[in-house]
């Protein structure tokens, strides 16, 4: 058997949901036999996988218990082969997979996705924050109408059940409330603020201004968008002061057009 | 040149090394780990980077794979290692997934000429993009192949005379592999190449009676330090670890474990000067 026939058989032996023998390993007089020792193999690919969820996914494994999750994660290990180097990616499909498999606790997918997004918030790329003075700056120098650049590590997801009260109750040891859908659907804004990650729950005012600012839109366009959208909003004060929230909370970036990033950087 | 000894640097002790200089001469950083787009990971690799030499250690490269490297992994370690400036670059001899799939295991390879081909075509690939000699550890392994020509320290030979590369000798996994499979570990020390070992691994294992468990999570038992004397005779001083990846305990402990690295080493060296 060649090497390359010899890699494929045994990556099948590894992906198949029961362990079988394989005629290409040596047999040996003591000890285990060949079959089980291409079970701890077969063994420890499921185990690592299913370590990787339990990690990635702590809140939902929580939630769900022990035994759920764990039979969850199974079933998902072997239906999901892992395409990644970083095994810390592998779980990218468990909130879809949970929300096709609890299809009656769509609450549970929710929780999935926000264990996931502040996980990859944890480590994804870096930003340079927008500070108060450095909008005061470009206030001052951009004739052109000023377009703000959220942070690489910000999104917002939209929950349909109070996840979020899950989540937050799991992650302060205290006993999580009823599940319960929500009168309206809220947005959860999650990003990474210093070295650690960041969620809180939008008004839709304040959804949308984001979403008009991750389009690129001018904060002329922007407020005046708002101001069609939220009639009976004062939304010169009301933007003044999501403004200020966003560069407290440091989700605005220096976009590369607005910046002598080179200048700022020697200045850091 | 002598660069001591060094610990495997783990989240745990991150606190550790930022707030006083530790015992150590290197820390050793798993590769995969830090190949991540920002955020605290590279913000603590950096800072303790500043105080510590260090060398990387990967464990997804594949060096063994039928299909070649993965470029887009190839490019990003050859980022890391432009941005830590390590001792040296080193991975493990042996595949980890073929066709697209990754089974993020150490799965040996069948120790024949077609096999040391393969790592030949891969390591000169990596190599090249890395610009540097790579080093290849030696993994404990479960299964051996019936298509074997010939024994894993002498693949190991070949693999050193086909690409130059050198190797990083895991005690613990050759003390494994040995029980495993029934070979002499002293064989092991004795038939690899003395000029191609640049690093030394010791970690522990788990006992389960007929076979042994390449676990990381115990300290390094008797038997390990025993083989571990037997190639510092062979090879002489070569940087020595301790690799801990589970039940990680306190740095103090490790640093203690690390101490008795040391001590052997000290005498078994010195006891060969005198001989």
């Amino acid at each position: 058997m060649n090497l390359k026939d010899l890699q494929t058989n045994f990556q099948h032996v590894l992906l198949d949901a029961e362990c079988i023998d394989a005629g290409w390993v040596r047999e040996y007089t003591r000890g285990l036999s060949s079959q089980d020792r291409l079970g701890i193999y077969h063994n420890a690919y499921r185990m690592r996988l299913i370590d990787v969820l339990l990690d990635t996914y702590e809140h939902t494994a929580i939630y769900l218990g022990d035994d759920w999750f764990h039979q969850l994660a199974a079933a998902y290990v072997q239906s999901h082969h892992s395409t990644y180097n970083n095994i810390g990616l592998y779980g990218r499909k468990f909130p879809r997979f949970l929300a096709e498999q609890l299809a009656d606790d769509k609450e549970v997918s929710e929780l999935a996705l926000m264990d996931w997004k502040l996980r990859r918030a944890f480590d994804g790329a870096n930003s340079a924050v927008m500070t108060h003075d450095d909008l005061q700056h470009l206030a001052a120098v951009e004739s052109g109408g000023i377009r703000l650049q959220p942070v690489s590590t910000l999104s917002i997801s939209t929950q349909r059940f109070n996840a979020l009260d899950i989540w937050h109750a799991i992650n302060q040891d205290q006993q999580p409330p009823v599940v319960e859908r929500l009168p309206q659907t809220i947005d959860i804004l999650i990003w990474r603020k210093g070295h650690s990650p960041h969620y809180r729950s939008l008004a839709k005012i304040e959804s949308a201004a984001i979403a008009l600012v991750c389009s690129g839109d001018t904060l002329e366009v922007i407020g005046a968008a708002l101001e069609q959208d939220f009639p009976d909003v004062d939304v010169a004060t009301e933007f003044g002061v999501m403004l200020h929230r966003w560069l407290d909370d440091e989700i605005i970036s220096i976009a590369p057009q607005n910046v002598d990033v080179d200048a700022r950087l020697s200045v850091q | 040149m002598t660069f001591g000894f060094g610990l495997g640097l783990r989240t745990q002790h991150y606190n550790d090394f930022l707030a006083a200089p530790q015992p150590v001469e290197w820390l050793e950083v798993i590769s995969d780990n830090y190949m991540v787009d920002g955020g605290k990971p590279l913000a603590m690799l950096d800072q303790i980077r500043a105080n510590y030499p260090m060398v990387m250690h990967g464990v997804s490269m594949s060096i063994g794979a039928i299909n070649g490297l993965d470029k887009d992994y190839l490019r990003n370690l050859k980022a890391l290692e432009q941005r830590i400036e390590p001792l040296w670059v080193s991975d493990h001899l042996c595949w980890t997934g073929v066709h697209g799939r990754n089974m993020h295991d150490l799965l040996p390879l069948p120790y024949t000429l077609e096999a040391v081909q393969v790592v030949k075509r891969n390591v000169e690939q990596a190599q090249e993009v890395l610009q540097r000699l790579l080093v290849l550890e030696n993994v404990s392994s479960y299964v051996e192949y019936k298509t074997s020509e010939m024994t894993e320290w002498e693949f190991l030979t070949e693999v050193c005379q086909a690409t130059g590369c050198e190797l990083l000798l895991d005690i613990n996994n050759i003390f494994v592999s040995a029980f495993n499979h029934g070979f002499s570990p002293a064989s092991f020390i004795g038939g690899v190449p003395i000029d191609s070992v640049k690093q030394f691994h010791l970690a522990g294992h788990q006992n389960n009676g007929d076979h042994l468990i390449d676990t990381h999570d115990h300290l390094v038992c008797n038997d390990v330090w025993d083989l571990y004397r037997q190639a510092l005779m062979r090879f002489g001083y070569v940087p020595t670890m301790i690799e801990r990846d589970d039940n990680i305990p306190p740095l103090v402990e490790l640093l203690s474990e690390l101490d008795m690295a040391r001590d052997i080493a000290n005498d078994v060296l010195n006891s060969k000067i005198a001989v």
